[in-house]
């Protein structure tokens, strides 16, 4: 089928590949159907395209790429609503805010999008670990030992009051 | 806003899928319990505000930095230890 968007004009994309949100994502509730879209092999963020709105896509990234040791628990209830049987079903995206400074392109690892690959369902979750930032930027430090922008220095404001709550 | 008054222990029901019980009080803090399907979401509302925002800035800046991608991904690269 044919899906008409205002950034990569229209794309062809196989109805199979029509990602259905259980819950939508916070703010865009009345969309719940989205295509993954890969417009850049050479960049590892992609395009989650809304169908319904062809003017609404977000850039995401595996948040493990941004963060190796990223491994959020999903509840059980969203286990059941996203009818997923094992771990392969489960591919994880995180919504990047893109700035033209590099040091402020963050990824949202706190809500991540949880996707069961098999069956074609999502929903964007909201952890409840304080630690996992809303704003994560990807130039934060990932190994122990070297100096840490940890993303949550209080000079920022929007990084104090994510990890208060 | 519809304001009701309940005792602990008693609930209201929105709809009718969704419950809201009053657990316990303790303090300045009440324990609600809530009961509803699971395609309806559930978040504290400074969470949801919070994400809410986030979601919305994050789709208009992939708007206007969209053609910039793969340049901000080279700046990335380099950075990224």
């Amino acid at each position: 089928m044919r899906i008409s968007t205002t950034r990569f004009g229209e794309i062809e994309a196989d109805e199979s590949r029509i990602i259905d949100m259980r819950g939508g994502i916070l703010g865009f509730e009345h969309l719940d159907k989205y295509i993954l879209h890969r417009q850049d092999e050479k960049i590892p963020f992609m395009w989650f395209q809304s169908v319904n709105d062809g003017a609404t896509a977000f850039v995401v990234i595996n948040p493990q790429i941004v963060k190796n040791d990223y491994y959020p628990e999903i509840g059980n209830d969203d286990i059941a609503l996203l009818e997923i049987e094992s771990v392969e079903d489960v591919v994880l995206m995180a919504i990047a805010t893109i700035r033209s400074n590099p040091f402020k392109v963050s990824a949202n690892l706190r809500a991540p999008i949880v996707i069961n690959a098999r069956k074609r369902l999502a929903k964007q979750i909201v952890l409840e670990d304080p630690g996992y930032p809303v704003q994560y930027y990807l130039t934060t430090s990932q190994s122990p030992g070297k100096q840490e922008n940890t993303g949550r220095e209080c000079d920022r404001n929007e990084e104090c009051n994510t990890s208060a709550l | 806003m519809l304001i009701l008054t309940r005792k602990l222990g008693e609930s209201i029901k929105i709809g009718n899928e969704i419950t809201i019980t009053l657990l316990e009080s303790k303090g300045r803090q009440i324990k609600i319990g809530i009961e509803a399907p699971p395609h309806i979401t559930i978040h504290r509302e400074e969470i949801f505000n919070l994400i809410s925002e986030q979601n919305i800035q994050a789709a208009k800046l992939a708007e206007i930095e969209q053609g910039h991608l793969p340049n901000i991904w080279d700046e990335l690269k380099k950075l990224i230890p």
